[in-house]
């Protein structure tokens, strides 16, 4: 794989590049075709700053995506097989394969899927192409969380209390839980989400509680290997962003607050987080950068820590990619992650440095499902009958989604991620609570009503969001039928004023703006 | 002239006053509206309801009107139409516990023989990446488990067979 004179091989090629060649050379060099390795609103957003950047794009589909929306706005796209994700966004053959015949020299895998896959990145580069985000061995090494725990604590990142030997011995751990002390946290060493994890409050419960979260643990990652930590309730979860590059240069571009989770999914992230004070987020923002420095990180990362009430932190875990809710960050920040991302990638160092960052205002993040909150927010999926994104001043939509588009069983039922920036906290408030009820989506449900009412909520605007924010304040939602006379009376109008043409689900598509199909110049499937 | 809808389990009656061709008064229960509307598009009508603006987002679907106002979703089912479906099809739907789309049973929360109350969570079942728990739609017993945990299932398997209760059965519908 080449482009301009030069093999491109990954992160070591660049050293070599730098003692070849000269300062205006260096600028120039740069990939001229991406391909992104994933669907939806992060294959978009990637693709806008690669358009940006006069990078071309190759968008990769599979048959359930064949009209979305990042393989209609790429410069090429390449269809990769069946829906089922092991047949095609899993699919490392036939990614590579697409990368070759399309001459793409990189490829950006988003987040999930391929994104944290060691063996996908040592495989880009055996063939040649630049993967955009760390090391192999990084990604390895902090993917094993049992490995990460001594990275860190090598690197004097302060951990949870626990234990990170592997024990096989069911005496050995209860030991170490009555010195780590109950409540303990039983956790999967391959996996997160929530899986291959047990509370235990009592030491009679441990050894049942580590038989079932290995199972699960083996069931979901391949790897029954479990570990356990102090469990500590009423806790923040507190992320710090970081970029590093290849000359061992790591900044922190401040944390984000994600909080409000349900069933270990997030749902709503801000930054920056009520619970900081300005030494706690200085403090914070340190340690994240030795726990770059410390793993040999390179490119964009998360450094996840858990905070206690009384304001101790501990290291929790590094997302080895780009995160969901990047976003946020961008907003305060006034900064292009996928930018730094792909001149990380390309062997450039940092063009910032870390008196040059700075945040301001606050931004919230929304991230809005097809699913059902009346249904226990079982997915909703089906086709979108009608879309209007909200806009306006401070208002951030990255939609996947359009007015027509059939939203496919197969994948996360995300829409879109729907961020806000102000320069209060409340505005910020305000302001999304603004967005999201002007926020219309007709042919599936959708967790917009839900997301009102807990940004509207009296924990929220003070701040109390800790981990346990939905069970304790929203655990029996249903929503409240403050509107809906109005929506009896619209069904009533609606029924009086005829449409120019008859709206059978699926069979009318209307947009208020103009969909893709209007808006897109030269497209091909 | 009267509009009966339906959400969930309530019926919500609207009566209707037409005074010309684009307004009427409205009275719902204890409140009277006074309404102007205007249809927008296919899918948006605004609404003057007593001088303030209002825009709602409708769509017909299978189930009913689908509305959208001021970002909450409302599903309103003609009443009448909605009864003669009941009436015409009482083994389907939500009488069963089935899932609502393709999923994999990840737990079953009972055994045969145990008894279940209406509500209680009976099989967990995971689609999408998300797990959700499917309840049993009446008191009961629980008389068999059709399916093991691991098992592919589809909208119309009934997942776990329950016998109702005494009296459950001849419930008319509301």
């Amino acid at each position: 794989m080449m482009f301009g004179d030069t093999a491109f091989s990954g992160c070591e090629a660049s050293d070599q590049l730098t003692t070849e060649t000269t300062e205006s050379t260096e600028k120039k060099i740069m990939f001229r075709k991406i391909l992104v390795a994933n669907r939806g609103e992060i294959a978009l957003r990637i693709m806008r700053t690669c358009r940006e950047m006069a990078i071309a794009t190759v968008a990769v589909y599979s048959e359930a995506d064949r009209r979305a929306l990042h393989a209609l706005e790429a410069d090429e796209a390449i269809p990769i097989g069946p829906a089922e994700p092991a047949a095609s966004y899993l699919n490392i053959e036939r990614i590579i394969a697409a990368a070759h015949e399309t001459g793409a020299e990189a490829i950006h895998p988003g987040y999930g899927f391929l994104a944290e896959n060691a063996a996908f990145a040592e495989r880009c580069q055996a063939e040649g192409i630049v993967f955009i985000g760390p090391p192999a061995g990084v990604i390895r090494d902090l993917g094993d969380k049992v490995v990460a725990r001594r990275i860190m604590q090598k690197g004097g990142v302060p951990v949870i209390p626990g234990m990170t030997e592997e024990a096989a011995d069911p005496a050995a751990w209860a030991d170490q839980a009555e010195a780590v002390g109950y409540p303990v946290l039983i956790k999967a060493a391959a996996g997160g989400g929530g899986k291959g994890m047990r509370v235990v409050e009592r030491p009679q419960d441990l050894v049942d509680a580590c038989r079932e979260a290995s199972r699960e643990a083996a069931a979901a990652f391949g790897s029954g290997a479990v570990y356990m930590e102090k469990f500590l309730a009423r806790a923040r979860h507190v992320e710090v962003q970081i970029l590093a590059d290849t000359r061992g240069n790591v900044i922190h571009l401040f944390e984000r607050e994600c909080s409000i989770q349900r069933r270990h999914q997030k749902i709503i992230e801000e930054t920056p987080s009520p619970a900081l004070t300005p030494a706690l987020r200085e403090a914070m923002g340190e340690a994240a950068v030795a726990a770059g420095r410390a793993a040999g990180y390179v490119n964009a990362g998360t450094v996840e820590f858990i905070l206690e009430p009384e304001g101790k932190f501990y290291f929790l875990e590094v997302n080895t990619r780009l995160q969901v809710e990047h976003p946020i960050t961008e907003m305060t920040t006034g900064v292009d992650l996928v930018r730094h991302q792909i001149e990380i990638a390309a062997g450039r160092p940092l063009t910032l440095s870390q008196a040059d960052l700075a945040a301001r205002g606050h931004a919230i993040e929304c991230r809005i499902y097809a699913e059902d909150p009346e249904q226990n927010f079982f997915p909703s999926p089906g086709k979108i009958v009608f879309l209007h994104e909200p806009s306006g001043p401070g208002v951030r939509n990255d939609c996947g989604v359009y007015a027509g588009f059939e939203v496919p069983v197969d994948y996360d039922p995300i829409l879109s991620k729907l961020v806000v920036h102000a320069e209060t906290r409340d505005q910020a408030i305000r302001r999304m609570i603004r967005a999201l009820e002007s926020y219309a989506v007709l042919g599936v449900r959708t967790s917009i009503g839900f997301l009102i009412d807990v940004l509207a909520s009296r924990p929220f605007a003070d701040g109390e969001t800790t981990t346990d924010f939905i069970p304790t304040h929203f655990a029996d939602w249903k929503p409240g039928a403050g509107r809906r006379d109005l929506a009896v009376i619209a069904a009533a109008a609606d029924a009086m004023a005829p449409r120019a043409r008859a709206a059978i689900n699926g069979a009318a598509v209307q947009a208020v703006h103009s969909g893709p199909f209007q808006t897109l110049g030269h497209w091909r499937l | 002239m009267e509009y009966r809808f339906k959400n969930h389990d309530d019926i919500l009656a609207l009566n209707v006053e037409s005074d010309g061709p684009a307004s009427f008064h409205a009275t719902i229960g204890e409140q009277r509206y006074a309404v102007v509307h205007r249809r927008i598009s296919d899918c948006q009508i605004l609404l003057t309801v007593d001088g303030r603006q209002v825009m709602a987002f409708v769509a017909d679907t299978p189930e009913g009107k689908a509305v959208v106002v001021e970002g909450r979703t409302w599903l309103l089912e003609d009443a009448a139409a909605s009864l003669a479906r009941r009436r015409g099809a009482r083994r389907d739907g939500p009488k069963q516990v089935s899932p609502p789309m393709p999923a994999v049973v990840t737990k079953l929360l009972v055994a045969e023989g145990d008894p279940v109350e209406k509500g209680q969570g009976v099989v967990v079942v995971s689609a999408m990446k998300m797990d959700t728990t499917l309840v049993a739609p009446f008191d009961g017993v629980v008389t068999r488990i059709n399916v093991a945990e691991g098992d592919k299932v589809t909208p119309q398997q009934v997942l776990v067979d329950i016998a109702p209760a005494e009296n459950e059965a001849d419930a008319s519908p509301a």
